[in-house]
């Protein structure tokens, strides 16, 4: 359980970070539109937005799953006993991890390519994409990682009989408080 | 492969495998089984370019916002305001629920944080006044719905994007049958409490002077709805734009109010990350399932099915608004939504119907979806914030409200014009 405790605290350093990202981003996208009010642009914001986007989504994944936060529909898991439930959350978090590592195999090659041929975005910003690419890949590969460890982790509690532990960690969302 | 598609989607989800995840499943699925050549090379273009989005960023920031102002009080003012202006209507404050509601709907991208925030600051006053528990928990679960409707929208924005459709269209779209249901539901409560009073509560009647007082409080968001929808159609911003300049929007309503400090901001931020990536694992998975079911020939396919039952256009709407109410029950309103986009709206395009229009018809069905039981988001919330009592005091209490949007459901379909006149003419 203290393993897992890391993990999380681990994550939640991250996502504060992304908070953080995406709030400078929307800082920046504000004096963007001030500017072009009074005549000038920086230009690109568009572009650089994306590329936020794109990396908030990406390591914030882990963070999302460790609070339980990916939805999943219990109207079968719900009221079974715990037993029951706790065979459905491990089912679901090996096929998760199995997808999300299959995922993170597949992103490679986007960024490969970007290296090997040095692209550049079709813009005028002309940013490497290699640039923006690679923490976007290392996102995904650090969900597939936690998946894999929290899968794990969970596992060795449901084979010990800690029920109650594993629904914690891997349990379905508690609804409220998810969602404020 | 439609009815291999369907079978899977219902399996994986019922086994409460998350919802994203099985999205990408039934598209390695419809990769192996029905298509000509590999899709999988292209999954990891698929994650970039659909992630990769100037478009979809609007909605950290949507949700942002709405965090901002949920936490910095500004909603018990709201509250307090609307009170003193539509208590005087047989219901009493029932109708405080619905007005609230419905402004905090224009500033909230998400049904279930704005079901949150009324619920937290009504619910205490139900009990101290003595209201009956279900039709004031229900005007909150149904009044919450709106928060997809009238814009901003997250909802309309992943359709938009799903779809290839305007967002700014389809929030013009949404404007006129959000405030038609806001209104629709007034009237229910009036007519259920001029029949029943006991359901509803005391009408309290206030002097003009503490009316005019209270509108101070309610200035702020009307401001801010201003703010986000004015930027949009005077050209200055696009709707993510318009976002960021919510967010800072909110930053000055909430420090106004004396809400903001560094606690405050990082729970906000930490909501706004959870949120987003649940939403994005999904939005994700449904463009992978997109592209392999439109590589594998869906469209073909499609067509032959519809030539195949021979049903009339209106036939088919009619059987659509059947599956949405029946799965509405069990799934997941927003999953709902991007697991259906791939299969239905292609069809019904094909039909000749309006993109934007179905995406209004598509988002009653849905608020539908979020007040039906066993898997209706917004009785859950309503009802985590009640001290005590039954969520079956919350179900019973939104069925009003469900007959409500069924006739708007009607409503539309008869007169598509109550969602397309204000895109057409602005």
């Amino acid at each position: 359980m203290d393993f897992l405790m890391t993990l999380r605290a681990i994550n939640r350093k991250i996502a504060l970070l992304v908070g953080l990202l995406l709030l400078a981003c929307a800082g920046f996208v504000l004096l963007d539109i001030v500017a072009r009010q009074l005549g000038s642009s920086f230009g690109g914001t568009d572009e650089i937005s994306g590329y936020v986007m794109a990396i908030a989504t990406s390591w914030g994944m882990a963070y999302t799953l460790l609070e339980l936060g990916h939805v999943r529909i219990d109207f079968l898991r719900s009221g079974r006993p715990p037993l029951l439930r706790s065979l459905f959350d491990i089912l679901s978090m090996i096929v998760l991890s199995g997808t999300v590592v299959l995922i993170a195999i597949q992103c490679w090659p986007v960024l490969a390519l970007s290296l090997k041929n040095s692209s550049t975005a079709n813009t005028p910003l002309e940013t490497p994409l290699a640039l923006v690419q690679w923490p976007w890949f290392a996102g995904w590969l650090w969900f597939a990682v936690m998946a894999c460890l929290t899968t794990l982790a969970a596992l060795r509690l449901i084979l010990r009989g800690e029920l109650e532990a594993s629904e914690a960690a891997i349990g379905a969302f508690a609804e409220q408080e998810t969602l404020q | 492969m439609i009815g291999s598609v369907a079978i899977g989607l219902l399996g994986l989800l019922s086994l409460s495998i998350p919802v994203g995840i099985v999205l990408f499943l039934l598209g390695f699925g419809v990769d192996v089984f029905f298509s000509p050549f590999p899709l999988i090379k292209g999954l990891g273009n698929m994650v970039w370019s659909s992630s990769n989005s100037a478009t979809l960023i609007a909605i950290p920031f949507f949700v942002l916002l709405g965090e901002i102002l949920v936490r910095s009080g500004v909603a018990t003012r709201t509250y307090a305001a609307l009170d003193r202006w539509v208590s005087w209507m047989p219901g009493g404050l029932v109708h405080a629920n619905i007005a609230t509601a419905t402004m905090f709907s224009a500033t909230s991208g998400s049904s279930v944080a704005t079901a949150a925030t009324v619920a937290t600051v009504a619910m205490p006053q139900a009990e101290k006044l003595g209201y009956d528990p279900k039709l004031f928990s229900g005007a909150i679960a149904a009044g919450g719905t709106l928060g997809i409707m009238i814009p901003p929208s997250i909802n309309l924005i992943v359709y938009g994007f799903l779809t290839q459709t305007s967002i700014p269209k389809l929030f013009l779209a949404g404007l006129i049958p959000g405030i038609a249901l806001a209104i629709a539901f007034s009237v229910a409560v009036m007519i259920i409490c001029l029949i029943k009073p006991s359901l509803g509560g005391e009408r309290r009647v206030f002097p003009l002077a503490e009316m005019m007082r209270a509108l101070v409080n309610l200035g702020p968001i009307i401001l801010l709805f201003m703010m986000i929808i004015g930027s949009i159609y005077n050209g200055w911003a696009t709707p993510t734009e318009a976002a960021a300049v919510g967010v800072a929007g909110a930053f000055v309503i909430a420090a106004g109010f004396g809400g903001v400090s560094m606690q405050m901001i990082a729970d906000s931020l930490y909501g706004t990350v959870k949120i987003t990536s649940m939403i994005m694992l999904v939005v994700i998975g449904a463009t992978f399932l997109n592209f392999t079911l439109a590589s594998a020939g869906l469209g073909q396919e499609l067509e032959a099915f519809l030539a195949g039952l021979g049903l009339s256009p209106f036939g088919t709407i009619l059987v659509i608004v059947m599956i949405y109410i029946v799965l509405g029950f069990f799934i997941e309103t927003l999953s709902l939504m991007v697991v259906t986009i791939p299969i239905i709206v292609p069809l019904v395009v094909e039909m000749g119907y309006d993109p934007i229009w179905f995406g209004i018809l598509m988002i009653v069905l849905i608020e539908m979806a979020l007040i039906t039981p066993p898997v209706g988001l917004n009785l859950y919330v309503v009802q985590g914030a009640r001290k005590s009592g039954n969520i079956s005091d919350v179900m019973l209490g939104t069925i009003p409200f469900a007959l409500v949007m069924l006739g708007m459901v009607a409503a539309l379909i008869a007169f598509p014009q109550i969602a397309l006149f204000l895109p057409q003419a602005l």
